[in-house]
């Protein structure tokens, strides 16, 4: 008995679907777009938080060291900036490393080249980069870096460091919050927007409701192709904007490549590595809003 | 079969629709509730199949007291009372082989039980040769044979018909009340809401003219008075 009531309910739901073909493929369309603009917020975000991430990743502190002090006690301190619980990693700059690199940043500008060459010794100092293992407790950091009291240190003002580290973290702060204030916004306009397209589908099949009742049809056989429809309308959405947003991530990953040229940005990775908590999410969401909409508009006509 | 007790019925606090009507219908019986628009007819036929329910007195259908009837109990009762419309009320997605197969599907019939059923009682309404048409490719005579037949797969003891003839010319009209006497011969009890004076003159069975709410004439081989 179960078992046939379950079939006709699934044949009844499918026979609805295609013999109401363009209604069906509307309220597709209208669920893959509100699923569409989740997504795209989702593509901002994910490059925001990329973009705010590339300039923490860029912040350090350089601890200058005089250039007369022996490579023993460098790499001493380097040992003891390294046990330090915020840092992640130092950098030892030897100075002909330094020197390299500012013949290899200047290479196109003659006169500072002839400039270096004039002063005929290498005028730059061994530098430490200390790459902070957190931004966000980067107060502790240089804390613990001004405590260091080492007499090969030559420079160790951090205080500009600390303001714009401040300013990042309110800026990365702001962006999120307005991300998460957006995604919201977006999230609720995108539930409405499928709750009405269910609300107006089961609308036209008002008179067939009421036909139902009318000839003893129970309330589980009228809920249950309506709630099933809305299950199958919310999973062939998500399918259609798997199968509409991969194609578009891939005309915009080139741009995101040229635009982080220095960062490995890889939207297509992100989708994959996270797509079952990306479109199962979507697919419970859309379910749930298709069953809880096809629920509430059935009620109003089951009521004969 | 059909029992009302000063059953009344209001929509408005000023107007009632059925204002302590008794009524007795028997077993087999053929009657025809008559009168004017807005007299409670349709009002009566709600009550009897649980659409509305009464404001006061009793209501028993084949024995059962149907006054406060739950929710969940309104389907077994709406499949043991075959009714028809005016407006035929066929869902017009299905053809009509399936309107009248879903009556049966939707209280579990076995494919074999509905298989066997409803070519039979298509064929006693002349629609074997229709039954793969959509309501939108037939005339408004079939389609009312189509809900007769769809009232008749549960073979019910009371078959209520709320202005079957309504929508339909003369000639038709006349097929479809020959219809409901031949399905009353068989033993159900046939109750026919109409204005249609010239179908209740033609019948000379029991009419029952309605009034403002009130039973106003009963009479056992009655004529259209109003």
């Amino acid at each position: 008995m179960f078992l046939l009531s379950s079939g006709r309910i699934i044949k009844f739901s499918f026979q609805d679907i295609f013999r109401n073909i363009w209604l069906s493929i509307v309220t597709v369309i209208i669920l893959a777009l509100a699923l569409f603009s989740i997504n795209m917020l989702l593509v901002v975000r994910v490059i925001s938080q990329a973009s705010v991430e590339a300039v923490k990743d860029k912040i350090d502190i350089s601890v200058f060291v005089k250039a007369d002090a022996s490579e023993e006690k460098i790499i001493n301190l380097k040992k003891q900036l390294e046990n330090l619980s915020g840092v992640e990693k130092v950098d030892y700059i030897s100075k002909a490393q330094a020197l390299e690199a500012f013949r290899q940043k200047y290479q196109n500008d003659p006169n500072i080249i002839q400039a270096l060459q004039e002063l005929g010794n290498n005028p730059l100092t061994p530098t430490l980069i200390v790459k902070p293992a957190d931004t966000s407790n980067f107060d502790v950091l240089i804390n613990d870096l001004n405590k260091i009291n080492d007499d090969i240190i030559e420079s160790k003002d951090f205080t500009d460091h600390k303001l714009i580290l401040e300013r990042i973290n309110s800026i990365t702060n702001k962006v999120s919050d307005a991300g998460m204030i957006l995604s919201l916004i977006f999230v609720f306009i995108s539930v409405l927007v499928i709750y009405n397209a269910v609300r107006v589908a089961i609308y036209t099949h008002r008179k067939e409701i009421a036909i139902m009742r009318l000839v003893g049809a129970s309330a589980s056989f009228i809920y249950m192709p309506f709630l099933l429809s809305g299950l199958i309308y919310a999973l062939v959405g998500v399918l259609a904007i798997v199968a509409l947003f991969y194609p578009f991530l891939s005309l915009l990953q080139p741009y995101l490549e040229a635009f982080f040229i220095e960062y490995q940005i890889n939207i297509i990775q992100y989708y994959n590595s996270h797509f079952l908590s990306i479109f199962g999410l979507q697919l419970a969401g859309a379910a749930m809003v298709n069953i809880v909409a096809s629920y509430i508009a059935v009620k109003k006509y089951a009521k004969v | 079969m059909i029992k009302l007790v000063d059953v009344s019925k209001s929509y408005t606090p000023e107007v009632k629709a059925l204002d302590g009507v008794n009524l007795h219908i028997k077993p087999g019986e053929f009657v025809s509730i008559v009168g004017q628009s807005g007299t409670g007819k349709t009002t009566l036929v709600k009550i009897l199949i649980s659409e509305e329910k009464a404001d006061e007195g009793k209501v028993l259908v084949g024995g059962w007291d149907i006054t406060d009837i739950g929710q969940r109990e309104v389907p077994y009762l709406r499949r043991q009372i075959g009714v028809i419309f005016q407006d035929f009320k066929l869902l017009p997605k299905k053809t009509l082989l399936e309107n009248i197969a879903f009556a049966l599907q939707v209280c579990g019939q076995t494919p074999q039980k509905i298989n066997s059923i409803v070519p039979h009682v298509m064929k006693i309404v002349g629609l074997e040769d229709k039954q793969h048409r959509y309501p939108h490719e037939v005339s408004g005579g079939e389609q009312q044979r189509a809900a007769i037949a769809r009232a008749l797969v549960h073979r019910p003891k009371i078959l209520l018909a709320d202005e079957p003839t309504g929508n339909l010319d003369s000639i038709n009209a006349c097929e479809i009340i020959d219809l409901l006497l031949r399905i009353n011969q068989f033993g159900t009890t046939v109750l026919l809401v109409t204005h249609n004076k010239d179908i209740v003159n033609r019948l000379r069975r029991r009419v029952i003219t309605l009034d403002s709410g009130n039973i106003v004439s009963d009479q056992k081989h009655g004529k259209y008075l109003l």
